[in-house]
């Protein structure tokens, strides 16, 4: 076999795909014989790329999905003749045969941004001036006003922004890249997912399928840690069991597996017994990791963030510290930004999202972790410029996402729609495109990174996808 | 069945490859050496199918196959007289096949496949290609594509061995591989008890098979026991509700729950009667189309509304007709013709001859059911909208069921009888009394302050001022009683209304501090005149609510006496209970009532959230916080002149809801919708198929359901595996349909099931791609046995069992699966099963196991979904309406995994963490894996360590008396065999270190062993149970415990 084949295949060790591992052909069977291919020392997973495809940029992503779809018109994307044109008839010109949601049947009136806009640092980026802080790190961030996607409805728009499928069953974006990369922790899940919940909009519900590994292995799947009870599910042990009790069980569980591996070779029990070992190590640090209350003041003043109080600010700070301990994916779902009723209640979602987006930026800088993440800040769809009552309704033919990062070229602001807000004109960007910019930057082609299932190779970005080389360092 | 001639002009003689001959395709190693795969090379003469095929379609199909649309250089390979015509292929003559060239070129503008495509053959493939074309290019039809005939037995076959040992023992003497014996019996009879029930064998049996004088006698018995064992049909059920992805909530957005479950125990009933599979086929697409269907069979039919489906706000119709269709069609073909068609919702199949035109003539076949798309607004979960039918109703319940519609029918009628001429007078002076009720401010319902309030939890409630509403707060009980009491200063007080009020603090629609409602199981008022009067129980004469109420829970159950029935509101803001007094109370200026509000026990947690009592003075109030509809009121207000017919309407309808003259009807009337829908309630319904009208369904250009610009589609199958002539003439129905899957002419329908019946005993299907069957597919590592076992399965009559009974009692399935040395490096992958699998116990069969072996395990079959103890806050994403899960009581903790409440959107996490699917979409197979988060499911799941503990309580009764006997008897449970002498050494170890921690945390031993809601053993002592505890738990937590081997 050519060595630097990337073929997931011949990089796969059976003990962890499993037995049903869809991809295991009769190519893997040169690295089955092969201990030396055998990844994951201590049951660490190390992906199934030996070598990247390029060098990587990033290490890791900490994506703040702004859930129930932002209005770019009220964040990122100035539209001065919406405002002039505020109250009149919206051009059919702009509307005909296009898809619309819950403004079906009704008269289409543009409806003008509901808040100044400000131009802010020395690249004199315009941002809504809701959001000064992050219009403080103006210089840092790159605003894309030329996203779209296909889907219109929250549920299949997530999974299409998650998955860059609308059939449920296909792997998350952090999923794929535990697949393709590992973990680096041995302590964590490489995928944490964080969910916070604003006020001032309507709450839509968010399905696991979001962070699910799909048809990859279950081990690639994204853990959610929650803010009610303990972090991570089962992570407590039983009343009247202490830690030592639990090591001490552990311990004699590892021993008895030891025994039956002597006795049957079964590799499958030598990962079971790495499995439980990560386990105790979980257990025990995932306790102070949570626990932000030994966090200096200054720190905690700086995200906004108050020890257990579930909010966007905390996890922000969490996802540093996660990031800090080798988590590969991070998710922050910030719920609320479903605005059909009132877009002007932006407002609320800008005093919780505001500053402790632009301290975690600041934060990630002063700790030499700016220069291999990259953060994402945006939602699965933006809002029609046309009223729905005093709100919008959903919108997919062109919305806005920041990206920040060392590997991104900060005060720019890439694309453009039409100039009434509606449609991505200027250099559209896709899904696809999105989900194969943030691949490139881990050192991956997405047409390389595949997975053999239903009879064919699947990729996070199907059979579409550019990297959108413009906005990179 | 009018099956025209199924023509397959271009289709071959199928060649079955013989197993081995090649067996570097199946990474079977050459016995001298260890090699890399496809380094070996063919010894025999090469075969299309088994060695060419797999190459070209995973490597050149994709640009060069049956897609025309996506066709490169208009040069197809999937197709031998296009091939040579070209001249890719120059049959003899490799050096001048163009494509041969192509393979072999390092020039990069020339080579293929292009640099760019990640495609890369190995020097072996490229090798084997050129042979190929040497010997001749000839081509086979895909192997699956051809209907299947019954080989013939080898040759050698041994005698007495049956085809399937004869087909495998054949495999291993072509590759020289010899096999394991056969395993020992402890673990033989574990694995064919977890095989075939998914529960551990019983002791006593282990035992009895153990020391059998005659095993092979013993043996059939065995398979003969579980095979008539209850458990066999719901083992048998997981792996088909995963392919069906049967669910209990509808999948998008909210993830309402809604009532499938008659279609899980359907399932598990016609395994378990053996129902024919050809019979199970037809029930499913078309029960409802059979003659004389039974409500069985409809429930059958149930399959055709498994999908998902979605209320969300602002989705369309049309979007989302076109997303069940191609749902529909995704998994109909994936379960029976093992064929993965996604692909074809946009496109013609890459590497299959399947059409987009056959996507859409599939999803046309299904045209007929009666749905909704959106199912909000007027579209919502309704019965009609749903098709639910009530099932199994017995000739009695049908009768009531109709006297209880014709009563609503007749009361309805009289009480529109008197026409409002005939009523004006009554309703003048009842317009009149209001308005001056009105007018004095007497109308609307008075809130009064709370003087007193304590709960029987201890549960605070805390007073707001401004609107005198209760809160309850700290830790929500299980069982909970407020008592309540209200100053009554109105002479009289007619009425008592109890009024819920929407609040953030709490889940479940805001009105309720857990579930999606509150439940309120009796309501008792008394008064007191004063402040110093003893306090007398006050009668209610009646009950309404202005929201409505869940079928079943209607007001009256508050009041009726009987602490098992219970009462709750539908959401929605401004929802009370009016209570009527039988007789007016009266007191001094100081008088009070106090309310007794008592839960119900049936539905722990779900308890009333904030709330507040108001009271009136005026006879039969509206239960509407107004004591009248608002609008009604503002139309009333207005001089006669000015109302508007509307107005008019509104005041007339609601005179008649109140009219004293007409009270008697409307009791009447009242109480028969009651008996109806408590009836209705008692009856299993669910969403069925119903044939209406079929909707004209297009084939959509690249899947684009607003493009209507492609044609019609007419409900056919794939056109390459013939033509179907409707049976009625005009139009294909589900039944025709139905009809061919099973029939003989269908190649993929019994090779599809056996190959996955296949996979349950040997943990791989012969076929490993379980999924697919198709030029993708993985090529059968017994081609001939796979087709003989189909054509045994379809001439048994798609006898199930049969086909279990043949594997199951075969050698090959019962050999050890330790590998005989040397096999293990030549056949790693275990293909030509020279032993057998070890593989971990599915989700659901974790928790069965560990249930069994400590004797918590409810036996009972079927009935509604079981919710097992979950994290707190677990479903704190869910929305419309926020719900908080509350786990079930009593056995329904204990039942079987099979039967675990299905959330799609947030599937119970220890289910999940052992890769049991969400069931959003079909699932063949799933994988397999082994995770910390297995790990702390095992250890601290509250089921698993309940389980440990009262297993451990079972080890202390009956485990008699020493340490040593303990253990035998706890091993011979969880694992089916004694301990070693080290095992049993390290488990003492830990039991007395154990112990001795215990001793000396008393506190922490009770803690324990009170995990879970099952009795505490008070009379063992503590520590002893906690050391016990823990060895139980190291126990249930063993690779061996959780694992089939």
């Amino acid at each position: 076999m050519h060595p630097s084949s990337l073929s997931p295949e011949a990089l796969t060790r059976r003990a962890f795909l499993g037995r049903s591992a869809a991809g295991l052909g009769s190519l893997a069977l040169g690295s089955l014989l092969n201990p030396a291919l055998f990844a994951g020392d201590n049951g660490r997973w190390k992906g199934v790329l030996d070598q990247l495809h390029h060098p990587a940029r990033i290490k890791r992503v900490i994506y703040l999905y702004q859930a129930g779809g932002p209005s770019h018109l009220e964040t990122f994307d100035p539209k001065p003749k919406l405002a002039a044109m505020h109250g009149s008839a919206m051009p059919e010109s702009f509307t005909r045969g296009q898809q619309i949601a819950q403004l079906q049947g009704t008269e289409l009136k543009c409806y003008g941004p509901q808040f100044a806009f400000q131009r802010y640092g020395k690249s004199g980026q315009e941002i809504c001036s809701l959001f000064p802080e992050i219009g403080s790190v103006a210089d840092d961030i790159c605003i894309i006003r030329s996203m779209y996607t296909e889907q219109i409805n929250h549920d299949p728009a997530h999974t299409f922004m998650n998955t860059g499928s609308i059939i449920a069953g296909r792997p998350s974006m952090g999923s794929w890249l535990l697949y393709g990369l590992g973990t680096e922790t041995e302590e964590l899940p490489g995928f944490i997912v964080l969910m916070s919940q604003g006020r001032g909009g309507q709450m839509q519900p968010i399905a696991a399928r979001q962070w699910h590994s799909g048809f990859l292995p279950s081990r690639f799947q994204g853990v959610k840690f929650q803010s009610i009870g303990d972090p991570v599910q089962y992570m407590q042990p039983p009343a009247g069991v202490t830690s030592a009790d639990q090591e001490e069980i552990i311990d004699v569980v590892n021993q008895l597996n030891r025994r039956q591996h002597d006795a049957v070779a079964d590799p499958e029990i030598a990962t079971r017994i790495n499995q439980y070992e990560m386990a105790f190590r979980m257990q025990t640090s995932v306790p102070g990791l949570m626990d932000l209350s030994k966090e200096p003041t200054r720190t905690l003043e700086a995200y906004g963030a108050r020890p257990g109080d579930g909010s966007f600010a905390s996890n922000c700070l969490l996802a540093r510290r996660l990031a800090e301990r080798g988590v590969r994916f991070i998710q922050l779902y910030h719920r609320d930004w479903d605005h059909h009723d009132d877009v002007a209640h932006v407002k609320y979602k800008a005093e919780e999202v505001d500053r402790p987006t632009a301290a975690l930026i600041r934060d990630l800088k002063q700790r030499g972790l700016w220069d291999d993440t990259l953060i994402v800040w945006g939602g699965e769809f933006g809002r029609t410029p046309m009223a729905q009552g005093k709100g919008r309704d959903h919108h997919i033919k062109g919305f806005s996402i920041m990206l920040a990062g060392g590997a991104i070229r900060g005060g720019m602001s890439y694309g453009s729609t039409d100039e009434l807000g509606y449609a991505a004109v200027d250099k559209p960007v896709s899904v696809h495109d999105l989900h194969a910019t943030m691949l490139h930057l881990f050192g991956v082609d997405h047409t390389r990174l595949l997975y053999r299932y239903q009879g064919r190779q699947f990729r996070l970005t199907d059979v579409f996808g550019n990297v959108v080389k413009p906005i990179l360092t | 069945m009018d099956l025209a001639r199924v023509a397959l002009p271009a289709l071959r003689a199928f060649v079955i490859g013989s197993v081995g001959a090649f067996a570097g395709s199946l990474g079977i190693a050459a016995p001298a050496a260890p090699a890399s795969a496809g380094a070996t090379t063919p010894p025999a003469a090469l075969s299309f199918n088994r060695d060419i095929r797999p190459i070209l379609s995973e490597n050149c199909f994709h640009c060069h196959g049956p897609d025309k649309n996506h066709r490169e250089a208009n040069l197809r390979l999937d197709d031998r007289d296009a091939a040579i015509a070209d001249f890719a292929w120059v049959p003899g003559n490799p050096e001048t096949s163009e494509a041969i060239q192509r393979i072999l070129s390092t020039d990069p503008d020339e080579q293929m496949p292009p640099p760019d495509s990640a495609r890369t053959l190995t020097a072996a493939q490229k090798e084997t290609l050129q042979r190929w074309v040497a010997e001749g290019a000839a081509y086979e039809a895909h192997w699956a594509y051809v209907a299947p005939t019954r080989p013939a037995l080898p040759a050698a076959a041994a005698p007495g061995s049956g085809a399937i040992d004869a087909f495998v023992d054949a495999g291993l003497a072509r590759a020289g591989l010899p096999s394991s014996p056969e395993a020992d019996r402890r673990t033989l009879i574990r694995r064919l008890a977890l095989d075939l029930t998914g529960l551990p064998p019983a002791p006593a049996d282990v035992e009895a098979f153990a020391r059998s004088t005659n095993p092979e006698a013993a043996y059939a018995r065995l398979i003969d026991q579980y095979l008539a064992s209850p458990h066999y049909g719901e083992r048998m059920a997981v792996p088909w509700l995963d392919l069906v992805r049967y669910a209990d909530s509808i999948g998008f957005h909210n993830d309402v729950t809604l009532r499938y479950w008659p279609y899980r125990d359907y399932v598990i009933r016609a395994f378990n009667q053996n129902l024919p599979f050809d019979q199970f086929t037809r029930e499913q697409i078309a029960g409802d189309l059979l003659q004389g269907s039974t409500p069985e069979q409809r429930v059958g039919s149930g399959y055709n509304r498994l999908h998902r489906i979605s209320g969300e706000g602002g989705i369309q119709d049309k979007e989302y007709f076109a997303k069940y269709a191609a749902d529909r069609v995704r998994t109909t073909a994936t379960v029976w013709l093992g064929a993965t068609l996604a692909c074809a919702e946009c496109h013609d199949h890459k590497f299959d001859p399947y059409t987009l035109k056959d996507f859409y003539s599939l999803a046309a076949v299904f045209s007929d059911l009666h749905e909704k798309g959106a199912y909000n607004l007027s579209g919502g979960f309704t019965r009609e909208n749903l098709s639910e039918e009530s099932l199994f109703t017995t000739a009695k319940e049908k009768s009531q069921m109709q006297a209880l519609e014709a009563e609503i029918a007749a009361l309805s009628k009289q009480i529109a009888a008197p026409t409002d001429d005939e009523l004006a007078s009554e309703r003048a002076a009842w317009e009149a009394r209001i308005v001056a009720a009105h007018q004095a401010g007497r109308l609307a319902w008075k809130p009064q302050p709370p003087l007193a309030a304590r709960s029987t939890a201890g549960t605070p409630l805390a007073i707001e001022k401004d609107d005198h509403s209760l809160v309850p707060g700290g830790e929500n009980p299980r069982h909970d009683t407020y008592i309540v009491t209200v100053a009554a200063p109105l002479t009289p007080v007619t009425a008592l209304r109890l009024e819920t009020v929407n609040d953030e603090r709490f889940p479940g629609a805001d009105v309720a501090r857990a579930g999606a409602g509150f439940f309120i199981a009796e309501i008792e008022i008394s008064g007191a005149a004063s402040a110093d009067a003893r306090p007398t129980a006050l009668r209610i004469a009646s009950a309404s609510a202005n929201l409505g109420s869940e079928a079943g829970f209607d007001p009256s159950k508050a009041i009726d006496g009987d602490l098992t029935t219970a009462a709750t509101l539908n959401r929605g803001s401004g929802g009370g209970f009016a209570f009527y007094l039988a007789e007016p109370f009266t007191g001094g200026p100081d008088a009070r009532l106090t309310v007794r509000i008592r839960h119900s026990q049936a539905h722990p947690y779900q308890h009333l959230g904030r709330f507040r009592i108001a009271l009136h003075d005026q006879p039969n109030p509206d239960p509407n916080p107004t004591g009248i509809p608002r609008r009604t009121l503002d139309a009333m207000l207005k001089p006669a002149a000015d109302r508007t017919d509307e107005d008019k309407r509104r005041i007339a309808f609601d005179f008649r809801a109140n009219a004293a003259s007409l009270k008697p009807l409307r009791d009447r009337l009242n109480a028969a919708r009651i008996a109806r829908d408590d009836l209705y309630q008692r009856l299993p319904s669910m969403p069925v198929s119903r044939s209406v009208e079929p909707r004209p369904l297009r084939v959509l250009p690249r899947g684009n359901w607003m493009d209507d610009s492609g044609p019609l589609a007419e409900a056919a199958i794939p056109e390459f595996l013939g033509k179907l002539t409707a049976s009625d003439g005009k139009r294909v129905s589900r039944l025709d349909f139905a009809e061919w899957l099973v029939s003989p002419q269908n190649p993929l329908t019994a090779r599809t099931f056996v190959n996955r019946l296949w996979r349950l005993y040997f943990g791989e299907g012969l076929t490993r791609t379980v999924e697919d069957l198709g030029s993708q597919g993985d090529w059968p590592s017994h081609p001939e046995l796979l087709d003989w076992l189909a054509v045994e399965f379809r001439e048994s009559g798609w006898d199930v069992k049969h086909v279990v009974r043949l594997i199951v009692s075969s050698r090959a399935y019962r050999r050890s699966s330790v590998p005989p040395p040397g096999v293990e490096e030549r056949d790693p992958l275990n293909r030509l099963l020279a032993r057998q699998s070890r593989f971990r116990l599915d989700a659901e069969f974790i928790r069965d196991n560990a249930l069994a072996v400590s004797g918590l395990l409810s036996p009972r079959l079927g009935g509604p979904s079981a919710k097992p103890y979950q994290p707190k806050g677990y479903y704190a994403p869910l929305n419309f309406p926020r719900r908080e899960y509350v786990a079930d009581t009593g056995d329904q903790l204990y039942r079987r995994g099979v039967y675990t409440h299905w959330q799609r959107t947030l599937l119970h996490p220890s289910l999940m963490a052992f890769d049991a699917p969400a069931r959003d979409e079909c699932t063949t197979h799933r994988s397999t894996s082994n995770t910390p988060l297995q790990a702390l499911v095992l250890l601290n799941d509250p089921t698993y360590v309940e389980a440990a503990r009262v297993f451990a309580e079972r080890i202390l009764r009956r485990g008699g008396w020493t340490f040593e006997a303990r253990l035998d008897w706890a091993f011979a449970r969880a694992v089916a065999r004694p301990p070693t002498a080290e095992e049993a050494h390290l488990l003492r170890q830990l039991f007395e270190q154990q112990r001795a921690r215990y001793r000396a945390d008393p506190a922490g031993a009770r803690a324990l062993v009170s995990t879970g809601e099952s009795p505490v053993a008070a009379d063992l002592p503590e520590a002893e149970l906690a050391a016990w505890t823990a060895v139980s738990r190291a126990l249930l937590n063993l690779h061996e415990t959780v694992t089939r081997s």
